[in-house]
């Protein structure tokens, strides 16, 4: 139990199955990292987003990525900004003056964004989102830090019948959580039942505006909580040994993977502790280490990330044993 | 020389700078080297390089370096819409009425990229490379507008040269600029698990970031907390000139011409490949200034030979790969000491000093009798036999270059894009290109007073589409000189395919086809994968055109787009399958796939094979072994 518990009904009120999305999107809401979710169109990315902003009653940002997203769609107007300035041109017979020409951007959009979403991100020219990922990365734009505290990426499966160009590698790593979703129907799962049971029953309004259940002060003291999780040598030993599991038997390296020192050795801890907290801990368990998969979905070969939870039972139970 | 007084003195300045190196090693765990090349930089007033891959601590040390070096920075980070503006400065325009006219007149006011001391250069690769052109030409000349620039070190990061990399490497000669040129790794890649423990403790013991009433536009916690300077401005800038102004000993200038012998000569052995220079520029003052800021942070009166280790710290971009790892061996060996430590000793406190200085006792004790065979070499009039080592890349050029010209055949001219990279100027169509306008023209078609509408950029951009399979033959006959050589060509047409972000796909085949699918497609876009494949290829079986074909051709056939081609290496003549593969040469006129082929041997080259590439417009080509090991390649 934790103080999300009301946003996480919301979700699950909204939104028929999904489960780990649902966590891993209070996970980014606390940890105030970056998420990206991928699966194919209509697994309810956008809405699951879009209900986890909007009850959460913060300031929020929707944009539909395009092939042809320009900066300035994201971050505000641009603006052409004159200044008169003094000039001493020698030059006898010419009274004259002088202008400074400035252009700046008018903060709008993404920089006043408390939750954004960026929804099919993966449509948008690799090189073009370059600036507005590392404002991700940076929470800033130019000098000025911004307020937003995590980023919803969606996007579509790489494969080539949505005729995507595969995002920059580094720049899926300003994502520090990942996932993969699959449409509910077409995996046959039990929720599809319930999903379809639900629109039979003609309970269901369509895209309801949910009402806010939780606000920006819990999300802040909780993500101050967050750091008053224990993060024991246990867990610490847990997590290097995955991560030496992962360069040394299933050999990712620089090429085939994005094991970086920020995500694994700086933001893991931080997931780490999300995950505690919302599991309701006050220090850092080694079931715990269960959330690294939400940070290997992209990082590293397919075949790794598959065999994640096996590292982790084995890590978690040798570390028991000792 | 100097006096005993100023002597004192100077002995501070450097102690200033041992704090800097010693606190740069505790920002950046593992990454001595990096804080060492850094600090050398400064010192010597010198620009820097940093590559790496992302998340590894690039951008930290920068900005940790200007922080703890007290000097006024800039901070600017590249991408590909970067204007002058951003790096030099705001445009004036000055009017004046002159005998009832208006002049108009534009200017620029320096920037505060221009009046920074230390200039942080954050994903410089990521700017087209026109952009970049004056913005290095004044990093190397530190002038500006008719005035001389604070400038003391500018430091660039970059991602790692990676084959994936959707971006173009910057060209030797733009990297040239930056005298000091380091490569970190990271500390989990790079098996520092070690290392890795204590990043994972500091991060156990992170307090919350600011107080929740502020974190509204608090930073997170990721940006480390601001670092108080350990030098004044005054001791930098004394340090400096200090440490210019330090004699380099006669016997160390001796060692460095035989150095710099050494390197050219193992350079020349190790590649062929010219893209890796050692010019004038860098080799003659820079490296001077760095061996001389070597021996002032070391307290040495003078540059003795053993500060000849600096060099080091420039060679990431201007030697083979190969060269770069021996280089403290290659050192150490001329100055017939033991191995150069002097930075291990400044560096004691760190966690990662210990290992590092392991590392290279461990190098050099494993080889001390390998160099001077080359010398022997050297005096041998033959070239050098090639037993069990590859033929030089270059032979493999004039048929990438063949290649990669008729892939680019038709779309040489980028097309129009608005994600693309500026490349010329057009008029304004549509007020959402303001962002790419010029600004006084902007300004002016703002006021009513411009006739036309204002220029914009006219961004292009290459064509991302297309597709190439390559089909090798690793029949039995194809064992040896030949695997290697053909692995070459793979290598090299997936380089290309990478850098236009084709799709390609990949087929061995002896009597059977062997396509290696990725995600159970044949043609995807992991090229490093397929890069490591095409390295294992194993010669068995017969040979068999019409399975590789056909494979080929099916999965290019769900594709749409005119760029589509099928190379074919082999060696020998099909003697399995349909040996004239009429079906799949009609299906490639249909599909309009360019066969092209490849035939290495000294035989006569299969006469179907010429019949695949005149019918689909592919090129035709023979290679033929030489008995110096090289091969000779020729158009059919």
């Amino acid at each position: 139990m934790s103080d999300l518990t009301p946003l996480r009904d919301l979700l699950d009120h909204h939104v028929v199955g999904h489960d780990e999305v649902k966590t891993a999107l209070l996970l980014a809401l606390i940890t105030r990292e970056h998420i990206y979710v991928e699966g194919p169109p209509g697994t309810a990315k956008t809405r699951l987003a879009e209900v986890a902003a909007k009850g959460s009653e913060l300031d929020f940002f929707f944009y539909q990525l395009h092939r042809d997203t320009r900066l300035a769609e994201l971050v505000g107007d641009i603006v052409l900004e004159r200044r008169k300035v003094k000039t001493d041109d020698g030059e006898p017979g010419t009274a004259g003056e002088a202008e400074r020409i400035h252009q700046r951007i008018e903060p709008g959009g993404l920089l006043t964004a408390e939750v954004a979403v960026l929804d099919d991100i993966s449509r948008a020219p690799g090189e073009a989102l370059n600036v507005l990922l590392r404002i991700l990365n940076e929470r800033r734009f130019g000098a000025e830090p911004i307020p937003l505290m995590a980023a919803i990426a969606t996007g579509n499966p790489m494969d080539d019948e949505y005729y995507n160009e595969p995002l920059d590698p580094a720049n899926l790593d300003r994502f520090a959580l990942q996932l993969r979703v699959s449409g509910l129907i077409q995996s046959g799962v039990d929720e599809a039942k319930t999903l379809i049971d639900r629109f039979a029953s003609g309970s269901v309004v369509e895209q309801p505006d949910p009402d806010p259940v939780t606000d920006r002060a819990t999300l802040d003291a909780l993500n101050q909580r967050m750091y008053q999780v224990e993060v024991g040598a246990a867990v610490r030993a847990a997590l290097l040994d995955v991560l030496r599991t992962l360069v040394l038997e299933f050999e990712c390296n620089e090429t085939n993977s994005l094991l970086t020192d920020r995500t694994f050795l700086v933001k893991a801890i931080k997931i780490l502790r999300g995950a505690a907290l919302l599991a309701g801990r006050k220090a850092v368990d080694l079931q715990d280490l269960a959330a690294l998969s939400w940070m290997t979905t992209f990082r590293v070969p397919p075949e790794a990330h598959e065999a994640l939870p096996r590292i982790v039972g084995r890590v978690s139970r040798q570390i028991q044993a000792v | 020389m100097t006096s005993p007084v100023p002597d004192r003195r100077t002995a501070e300045f450097a102690a200033a700078f041992v704090e800097l190196r010693t606190a740069l090693g505790r920002v950046l765990i593992g990454q001595d080297d990096a804080a060492t090349g850094l600090t050398l930089a400064l010192l010597a007033e010198q620009h820097a390089y940093l590559e790496g891959p992302p998340g590894c601590g690039k951008s930290e040390l920068a900005a940790a370096l200007a922080a703890l070096a007290g000097a006024r920075t800039h901070t600017l980070v590249f991408h590909r819409d970067i204007r002058e503006t951003d790096l030099l400065g705001d445009v004036l325009l000055s009017r004046h009425r002159h005998r009832g006219h208006e002049r108009l007149r534009r200017e620029l006011i320096p920037g505060p990229l221009l009046q920074a001391e230390i200039a942080l250069l954050e994903d410089l690769p990521r700017s087209p490379g026109e952009a970049l052109g004056p913005l290095l030409r004044i990093l190397a000349e530190r002038h500006a507008l008719g005035q001389p620039l604070p400038l003391e070190s500018a430091v660039a990061t970059g991602p790692l040269e990676q084959v994936e990399a959707p971006i173009d490497p910057l060209e030797p000669g733009q990297l040239d600029r930056f005298a000091v040129q380091l490569r970190l790794t990271g500390l989990l890649t790079g098996g520092l698990f070690d290392e890795a423990a204590v990043l994972l403790e500091r991060g156990a013991a992170r307090q919350p970031p600011r107080s929740p009433a502020r974190s509204a536009h608090a930073l997170p916690a990721a940006i480390p907390p601001p670092r108080s300077a350990v030098m004044s401005t005054a001791t930098r800038k004394a340090a400096q000139r200090a440490a210019a102004a330090l004699q380099v000993e006669p016997r160390t200038i001796d060692a460095y011409h035989r150095l710099l012998d050494r390197l050219r000569q193992r350079s020349a052995d190790e590649s062929a490949s010219g893209d890796r220079l050692m010019s004038d520029r860098s080799f003659s003052s820079a490296a001077l200034r760095l061996v001389r800021a070597h021996a002032f942070l070391r307290g040495a009166p003078a540059a003795a030979p053993r500060d000849l280790g600096a060099i080091r710290y420039m060679v990431a971009h201007r030697l083979p790969e190969e060269v770069q790892e021996d280089f403290d061996h290659i050192l150490e060996e001329l100055l017939g000491d033991p191995p150069n430590v002097t930075m291990a000793e400044t560096g004691a406190q760190m966690p990662g000093a210990q290992s590092q200085g392991d590392d290279s006792d461990g190098a050099a004790a494993a080889s001390p009798a390998s160099d001077s065979w080359i010398d022997d070499q050297a005096d041998l009039p033959a070239p050098p036999t090639l037993f069990g080592k590859p033929p030089p890349p270059a032979q493999v050029d004039p048929l990438l270059r063949a290649l990669v010209g008729r892939i680019e055949r038709g779309r040489i001219d980028p097309d129009t894009d608005p994600g693309g990279q500026p490349r010329g100027y057009r008029p304004l169509r549509d007020l959402d290109e303001l962002i790419d306008a010029d600004v006084i023209e902007a300004l002016l078609f703002a006021e009513g007073r411009l006739p036309g509408a204002p220029r914009t950029f006219e961004r292009k951009r290459r064509s991302a589409g297309g597709a190439v399979a390559v089909l090798r033959d690793i029949s039995a006959s194809m064992a040896g000189r030949l695997t290697v050589w053909s692995s070459q060509v793979v290598l090299g047409i997936l380089r290309v395919a990478a850098r236009r972000r084709m799709r390609v796909g990949y087929v061995e085949f002896h009597h059977r086809a062997l396509p290696h699918h990725v995600g159970g497609r044949l043609l995807h876009r992991s090229y490093s994968r397929l890069a490591e494949q095409a390295g294992q290829a194993k010669a068995v079986g017969q040979t068999n055109y019409e399975a590789p074909l056909r494979t080929a051709l099916e999965g290019l056939r769900g594709g749409s787009g005119r760029n589509r081609h099928v190379v074919l290496l082999t060696d020998g003549l099909p003697i399995i399958g349909d040996t004239t593969v009429r079906r799949e040469r009609q299906l490639a006129r249909r599909l309009g796939v360019a066969l092209h082929t490849v035939f290495l041997g000294n035989g006569d080259c299969p006469p179907v094979l010429d019949d695949i590439s005149q019918e689909t417009g592919g090129l035709r080509f023979h290679g033929r072994p030489l008995a110096g090991g090289g091969l000779r390649l020729e158009e059919r």
